[in-house]
């Protein structure tokens, strides 16, 4: 890598890349090929959280046993990506890398507050997911740095989750697309926190609708309010599939199913 | 047909025979065929959609290892081939291999890298440049018909054709009616989208001087003769294959410039030359289709009964008016089928088709009549809720009704004896009317936004020589051939000049022909899409295959019937009508005397000195028939669509489906379910999906299947299929053509379900597809107009 700068590039499982190839939007002199490499392959419980190595594939996150029992949001949304022949092949690592704004695992590292673990010449370090997604497929990712694994913190004991999205196929890129966890404390919103994707150029935090909704209950009020204020505050772009309006419309929709899902799982036992 | 008492295949669900070959990956496509020393070709492709050729810059490609040449239109001499038409006013294109001196759409080819590899002859197109001098965008049709600005110098104008037709006192109808309701109907633009990218290769034997044209096309006959036109060959001399060929929907019916251009420099080359499309090329350049605007008014008495309807279509065709079909083709089909299957005798339509900037539109699964049902249907539910009359009930009152055929329509179509009003009672049936109605009713009262839709359509199908396949067309393609042979090993062939691409025709003629030879199924080895297989044939389209290439397997497997039964009785010391053909093995009534199909092969052939001389002359047991049903026959349906849409997403689900259709006798209803199958999944993309979209510029938005977003199977209900199987008066066998009507019907149920679904609101769908977008601004703008 450090000997084609910028002209090399990394493939794992190769759904963005090799489409890329395809078109020839993309002519890179060097492929490195790191699907092999076992140490990627890795989903390692610890006190802390779950972290995942680059090269997991999106089946393989769907199916785990340790993230159904700490982070089952994760299990749950590998199903709208895509189909299953992708998600046999796509990774974490090259879905973070890529960085669509309409992904779901930007939108989860996102939201879960993941650690990002890079390496490059210069050593290894950590990037918040917050701080890793810079523009629509532009990442914090310097051309010589490898990703090499996730860490995803546990979520707080009784937490409620919720993930929606709105597609105009099974499978397709999300149009709009929201994750919400939540805790609950006497009945009213304890911690909060909601994420959006496909509505802005990077996956991203509402933290105004975050703080709105701490302290209270999720009524029909406060649902009216914060679709409101989701639609306010996100800025989509118009393509083929949705203008920006509808996304705008789609984003509050989305937003408002994934806190339904998210307040009534925290009421489970 | 004999009428003994054993089973018939024809009726029967017999598996496919291709099947086993197609699912384990050992078809043989065209892009699967590897000759030596074949050349690759890649295309540079205009990015314009309207300009003017300056300067082709090659000279950065002629040293690159690897590549042979790059050939531009400068290069050949072969002369335009134009699609004619004896309509009055039409105005023709030529189509030749290569741009020459101007570009009329994006993805339009100018220059055709050669070389040894097609990822070296890529490399090499992506360094050619060109430069272009720029010419107005002509990308609205009524723009584009008033403009000075011409795609063709030679034309008086944008407008290739242009038609007038009225019958009855329109007029006095409309002054008549209690009732008159109208809309501007929008069918957007479609690409039929095969699995298979079209693909050729040809090779050019110059020993022989001979061309073979191996082509993913569903029309080899018609490719045969215009290349024979376009290269100066005589006919024998070239042949067109059409191996297995993964889809069509009418995408490759027609004559292409690159089935031109690999030709050509085969000849030149004395080398197989291939190209493949791939999917961008596919959705820039494969013909397109249903792009019109559809202005229409329906005028009814207090009763619901059509007196008058009055139509103006603008048909957008794309920038050349495609080989053989012609620019008339969906546009005229519009106005022709437009009366529908209902009594009305006043009906008055303008036709106007335009060039555009835009890929040239062709024949796609249903032409024109999935546009025709989808007005009419919309018109007739308006009437409809304004007469607080029930959709079903309406259409009861105005169907042609079983005495009354055969019927004259508005636009001069005759439609012969068909099912409709049984179709529409089956399909009421079928879904329960009454409780499917209730069921509806109690969705509304819980808020839920749930519609149903019915439409009922009929179509012209096998057509015979006294009709036009397209209107003016010069081609008659009225009739089909088949030859059936038994060889000395007594094993069956049957060649017909027809291409199957995915309808199972190696399996439905088998049946024929096995049941008039009594053999197995499994024993017919079926020929087809070899134009030298044949002395004529056009191929596969227009539903026609069954009707046309089924009744020529008819006459000619009972012709060699009775040769066999001839040369048996001579065998056997019999008299031939006391003679039984099954499981290959022929029997005289009555008696334990026996001979097999191959033990009278060998005498035949082999033991010929068995039969007397003046017996030898006729005695090949193989027989070639035409068959021509001199009108076609009607194909008739009706489908029952529910759908829901989310209020939040405005999101379409399509809940359930169903089809009662009359397409005559069926030959193998596993084969006819999933041809309708397969056409409702089309016409719900037409309806719900759908839509190759171009900016002002002529640039197509849609290029990738990321964007040109066609239904999956999560998309599609389990759809029910019923049938009425009664043998068709007209046509031998009593079959109907059945591959488009899935495609015809199904848009206009599934925008009548929609509108149904939306009635709370006082929308009518008058665009398709109905898209989430389109929807979410068609309640917003109702909710705004509200308040």
């Amino acid at each position: 890598m450090a000997s084609h700068r910028g002209e090399a590039k990394l493939i794992a499982g190769g759904q963005s890349l090799m489409p890329m190839l395809n078109f020839r939007l993309l002519d890179p002199a060097l492929l490195v090929d790191i699907s092999r490499l076992p140490d990627l392959a890795q989903i390692t419980a610890s006190g802390r959280g779950i972290t995942v190595g680059a090269g997991v594939c999106h089946h393989a996150l769907m199916r785990s046993p340790e993230l159904a029992e700490r982070l089952p949001i994760i299990n749950h949304t590998m199903q709208y990506v895509a189909h299953m022949a992708i998600r046999n092949r796509g990774t974490i690592g090259g879905s973070l890398a890529h960085g669509d704004p309409a992904a779901e695992l930007p939108l989860l590292a996102v939201l879960l507050d993941a650690d990002i673990h890079i390496t490059g010449p210069a050593g290894d370090r950590t990037a918040r997911a917050e701080d890793f997604f810079l523009a629509p497929l532009t990442t914090d990712l310097s051309e010589d740095e490898i990703l090499t694994a996730v860490t995803f913190p546990n979520l707080a004991a009784g937490s409620g989750w919720g993930f929606e999205e709105i597609a105009r196929r099974t499978g397709d890129f999300a149009l709009a697309g929201a994750g919400a966890v939540l805790t609950l404390h006497h009945g009213v919103i304890a911690d909060v926190r909601l994420a959006m994707m496909g509505v802005d150029e990077t996956p991203r935090r509402l933290p105004a609708i975050e703080a709105m909704l701490l302290g209270r209950a999720w009524d029909a009020g406060v649902r009216a309010s914060a679709v409101r204020q989701v639609r306010e505050q996100v800025n989509p772009m118009s393509d083929l599939q949705a203008s920006a309006d509808y996304r705008r419309h789609l984003a509050g929709v989305v937003a408002g199913r994934a806190l339904d899902t998210a307040w009534a799982k925290g009421h489970m036992p | 047909m004999q009428d003994d008492a054993r089973p018939k295949l024809i009726g029967s669900r017999v598996q496919r025979l291709e099947d086993p070959r197609l699912l384990t990956g050992a078809g043989g496509f065209v892009d699967d065929i590897q000759l030596a020393h074949t050349l690759h070709v890649a295309l540079v492709r205009s990015d314009h959609a309207h300009a003017r050729i300056l300067t082709i810059d090659v000279s950065a490609v002629e040293a690159l290892p690897g590549v042979l040449g790059v050939y531009t239109a400068d290069d050949f001499s072969a002369k335009p081939l134009h699609a004619t038409s004896r309509m009055k006013g039409y105005q023709s294109t030529g189509i030749t291999a290569l741009a020459d001196g101007k570009v009329r759409y994006v993805g339009e080819a100018i220059a055709a890298v050669v070389a040894e590899s097609r990822y070296i002859a890529e490399d090499a197109a992506s360094l050619i440049t060109v430069d272009y001098a720029p010419l107005p965008d002509l990308v609205d049709p009524r723009i584009a018909a008033a403009s000075n600005v011409l795609l063709h110098e030679h034309h008086d104008s944008n407008i290739l054709v242009s038609r007038k037709f009225a019958r009855g006192d329109v007029a006095e109808a409309f002054a008549n009616a209690s009732v008159r309701v109208k809309d501007s109907f929008r069918f957007h633009r479609k690409t039929p989208l095969a699995i298979e990218n079209r693909s050729y290769l040809a090779d050019f034997n110059k020993g022989k001087q001979a061309l073979t044209l191996y082509s993913s096309t569903q029309v080899p006959g018609v490719i045969r003769d215009a290349l024979a036109e376009i290269l100066a060959m005589p006919g024998h001399s070239v042949r067109v294959v059409a191996p297995d060929v993964g889809g069509g929907f009418g995408g490759k019916a027609s004559l292409y410039p690159e089935e031109i251009l690999v030709s050509l420099l085969s000849r030149r080359l004395g080398q197989p030359v291939k190209w493949t499309s791939d999917r961008l090329e596919d959705l820039l350049t494969t013909s397109q289709a249903f792009d019109e605007t559809i202005d229409a008014e329906l005028a009814v008495d207090k009763d619901g009964r059509l007196l008058g309807l009055k139509a103006e279509i603008l048909g957008d065709v794309g920038a050349y008016s495609i080989y053989p079909w012609t620019a008339a083709l969906e546009p005229m089909q519009v106005a022709g089928f437009l009366p529908g299957p209902y009594q009305l005798a006043n009906y008055q339509a303008e036709v106007v088709a335009v060039a555009t900037n835009k890929t040239p539109a062709g024949p796609y699964r249903g032409v024109g009549r999935p546009a025709a049902a989808f007005v009419l249907e919309r018109l007739i539910d308006m009437a409809a809720k304004r007469l607080d009359l029930d959709p079903v009930e309406m259409r009861r009152r105005n169907l042609v009704q079983p005495h009354q055929f055969p019927y004259r329509t508005g636009s001069g179509i005759v439609w012969d004896q068909s099912g409709f009003t049984e179709c529409l009672e089956l399909a009421c049936k079928g879904v329960d009317y009454p409780a499917f109605q209730a069921e509806r009713n109690t969705a509304r009262q819980a808020g839920r936004w749930f519609g149903v839709g019915v439409a009922s359509y009929a179509e012209l199908t096998g057509i015979g020589s006294r009709m036009s396949a397209a209107p003016g067309m010069p081609i008659n393609t009225g009739t089909e051939t088949a030859t059936v042979e038994i060889d000395a090993s007594g094993a069956v062939r049957a060649t017909f000049g027809v291409a199957s691409h995915g309808q199972g025709l190696e399996t439905t003629l088998a049946q024929i022909v096995a049941d008039e030879l009594g053999v197995p199924v499994d024993g017919v080895q079926v020929i087809h899409g070899d134009s030298a297989a044949v002395t004529h044939s056009t191929g596969t389209y227009a539903s026609r295959s069954a009707v046309l290439a089924g009744g020529a397997a008819h006459l000619s497997g009972q012709a060699v019937r009775a040769k066999v039964l001839e040369a048996a009785a001579f065998m056997l010391e019999a008299d031939a009508d006391d003679l039984d053909i099954e499981d290959g093995i022929i029997s005289e009534r009555g008696t334990n005397k026996t001979l097999s199909l191959a033990e009278v092969g060998r005498a035949v052939y082999s033991e010929m000195g068995r039969f007397p001389l003046d017996m030898r002359a006729e005695l090949d047991l193989r027989a070639t028939k035409f068959y021509d049903p001199e009108f076609g026959t009607t194909t008739s349906a009706t489908h029952i669509a529910a759908v829901e849409i989310d209020p939040e997403t405005f999101i379409v689900t399509v809940k359930r489906f169903l089809v009662a259709e009359d397409c005559g006798r069926l030959i193998n209803p596993m084969i006819v379910d999933g041809q309708v199958h397969g056409g409702i999944v089309q016409g719900i993309g037409a309806a719900l999906f759908e839509e190759v979209v171009h900016d002002q510029n002529g640039q197509a938005l849609s290029a990738s299947l990321v964007d040109y977003v066609a239904p999956s199977a999560a998309e599609v209900p389990k759809l029910e299929v019923l049938h009425l199987d009664t043998a068709a008066r007209g046509t031998l066998g009593g079959y109907r053509g059945m591959g488009e009507g899935g495609t015809i019907g199904a848009p206009a149920a599934i925008a009548n379900a929609i509108t149904d679904a939306l009635s709370h609101l006082n929308i009518n769908i008058s665009q398709l597809p109905a898209t989430p977008e389109r929807i979410y601004r068609l309640v917003t703008q109702a909710i705004e107009g509200d308040t």
